[in-house]
């Protein structure tokens, strides 16, 4: 069988919802680099601010540099929460989709019945999310690039500013890779969103309580965000815990799930 | 049976935890047979099914089509499916699910898929998800049959269909017996596969408790009938009959169970002023289990 027809039919399908995402995040993209211009003039005002938080506050919102020098600013305002938030929600709801999701709505089992294996489906749809999510991520990143000298972020640079695309994209892929493995390995969709966001959701506290609470601190190491935030690769490019260790959790969880996938019982 | 089996299952069990869906069953289908799969609801038909297709993973025996594992993509290429609770995606027009399918299936004749469409009185431009159950049910039978297939497996694919629909898709399926393909069909309603199936097997709590042709079985199926007189008729005026049995007669109505035939009983009542024939077609549950029970007791 020829491949890519399982892929083509995803993206076919998800035209309009990748289209209203990338609006959405381009929206809030605009948003917060149009006004950095606003919080780099009250600049001594928020700098004396944040000196007052305890570190782990800082590190928290990635804005250990400062929140008024740009890098400080998008890190601390974009790419340490609401970017990745953003699309992490829209990830996960699509691994999630991916196996367990249409096998809880009983179209998988039609679509098995054509020519096509479960391993075939299941990657070809896994890489579709992939695909997806690039979208409102270059969309997001191109703006930054396009509008960084209107806004006073001209101090970044654009391979910064692609860096940063990059480690963002790979720290959500890699909970969406997660989810993908949980739904294609068990068959439940919930139990699939429950683990992709509660991991997401866990080490994200694991990170943030780290700097107050010992316990914490020394589970840091395990926490992607502690990956992507302190080896940020907006100030320090292409960091090797930003960028490899991911890919290392994505090489091992989508093979484990498709491979539990081929060998169970359809539910 | 003609050829060597395209559909053979052999000493399949299948165990969901401690339930035994299906228990030690043998099955085969050969090239151009009906086979009739009977059974009330829970019986194992569609465990056994998509065992069949590879869904499931057998807990014990084999299962095997057109003499290979039937999950291996050269053997579903030769392979047509409608499953139990159909359901396609909602969000597609019925024309580009077809498609899509007939990609996956390496590209079939579009004309021979609006042909079957129009044979079904189906409007493949709406979506899936707009579409009534039969119409949705009519979806899936295009799909099964549109790249011709050497094995038909079809799980109660006329729910939801009306009589005269009913009629152009088992017109379909016999079309596709007549071309040599092997047609694996469920059902929960005997008199769905009577004029269909050539031979057919009964399936009770996972066991197949009798495989027979359809003539052979059609003498043993029992009918429950209930005659309206238009007067008052004897007490005993069915007394004696061959084959008649369980006589109820309460006003002007009479309940009867009739085994085989039903000319004795017509001939005997005839001078009575029938005004109706009503016949029940039993759950199979009654017509056949009561049969095997009443066997095993006596």
């Amino acid at each position: 069988m020829k491949t890519g027809i399982v892929l083509r039919q995803m993206l076919r399908e998800r035209r309009r919802g990748v289209l209203w995402w990338s609006v959405a995040i381009a929206a809030l993209t605009a948003i917060t680099a149009a006004s950095y211009p606003a919080v780099k003039d009250a600049g001594s005002v928020f700098d004396q601010l944040m000196e007052q938080m305890p570190e782990g506050m800082l590190e928290l919102f990635g804005a250990e540099g400062g929140i008024t020098s740009p890098g400080g600013y998008l890190n601390s305002q974009l790419y340490s929460n609401i970017l990745p938030i953003l699309l992490l929600v829209y990830g996960i709801g699509m691994a999630a989709w991916t196996i367990a999701g249409t096998e809880r709505e009983r179209t998988l089992e039609p679509l098995l019945a054509n020519p096509v294996s479960r391993s075939q489906v299941a990657l070809e749809r896994f890489a579709g999310t992939a695909l997806l999510l690039t979208v409102p991520m270059l969309v997001s990143t191109i703006l930054l690039i396009a509008t960084r000298s209107l806004f006073e972020l001209d101090a970044l640079g654009v391979d910064e500013l692609i860096w940063v695309g990059v480690g963002t994209y790979l720290l959500v892929l890699l909970f969406v890779s997660l989810t993908y493995a949980v739904g294609a390995a068990t068959g439940g969709r919930a139990a699939a969103i429950a683990v992709g966001a509660g991991v997401a959701a866990g080490t994200y506290v694991i990170f943030g309580l780290s700097s107050f609470v010992d316990f914490f601190d020394n589970l840091r190491w395990l926490s992607p965000w502690d990956w992507f935030l302190t080896y940020s690769p907006l100030t320090d490019g292409p960091t090797w815990p930003a960028f490899a260790w991911p890919l290392v959790v994505i090489a091992l969880a989508v093979p484990v799930g498709t491979a539990i996938l081929t060998r169970r019982d359809l539910r | 049976m003609t050829g060597s089996p395209v559909i053979d299952i052999r000493a399949l069990t299948k165990r969901f935890g401690s339930l035994t869906a299906v228990d030690s069953l043998d099955l085969q289908v050969a090239p151009g047979e009906i086979y009739g799969l009977l059974g009330p609801n829970g019986a194992g038909k569609t465990t056994t099914i998509r065992t069949l297709l590879g869904f499931l993973n057998p807990s014990g025996g084999t299962v095997r089509l057109l003499g290979s594992n039937p999950r291996h993509t050269s053997v579903r290429r030769r392979v047509g499916y409608v499953g139990g609770d159909v359901v396609l995606d909602r969000g597609l027009k019925a024309r580009d699910l077809l498609n899509w399918y007939a990609d996956l299936r390496g590209g079939l004749d579009s004309a021979k898929i609006d042909s079957l469409c129009e044979q079904l009185a189906l409007d493949p431009t709406r979506k899936i998800g707009e579409l009534s159950t039969g119409n949705r049910q009519k979806v899936a039978i295009v799909q099964s049959v549109m790249h011709e297939p050497d094995v038909l497996v079809l799980d109660e694919p006329t729910s939801g269909l009306d009589p005269l629909l009913q009629r152009s898709v088992l017109d379909l399926i016999r079309s596709r017996r007549d071309a040599g393909t092997a047609v694996l069909y469920s059902s929960h309603f005997l008199p769905e596969v009577e004029n269909l199936a050539d031979r057919v097997g009964i399936l009770r709590r996972g066991v197949l408790v009798r495989e027979d042709t359809m003539s052979n079985l059609r003498d043993i199926a029992r009918q429950r009938l209930e005659l309206r007189f238009a007067r008052d008729v004897p007490a005993d005026l069915l007394a004696g009959i061959d084959g008649v049995s369980n006589i109820e007669i309460v006003d002007r109505t009479a309940y009867v169970l009739v085994d085989g035939s039903v000319a004795e009983l017509v001939k005997r009542v005839a001078a009575y002023d029938v005004d109706r024939i009503v016949s029940h077609d039993e759950d199979l549950e009654d017509v056949f289990f009561r049969y095997y029970q009443d066997g095993e007791d006596g």
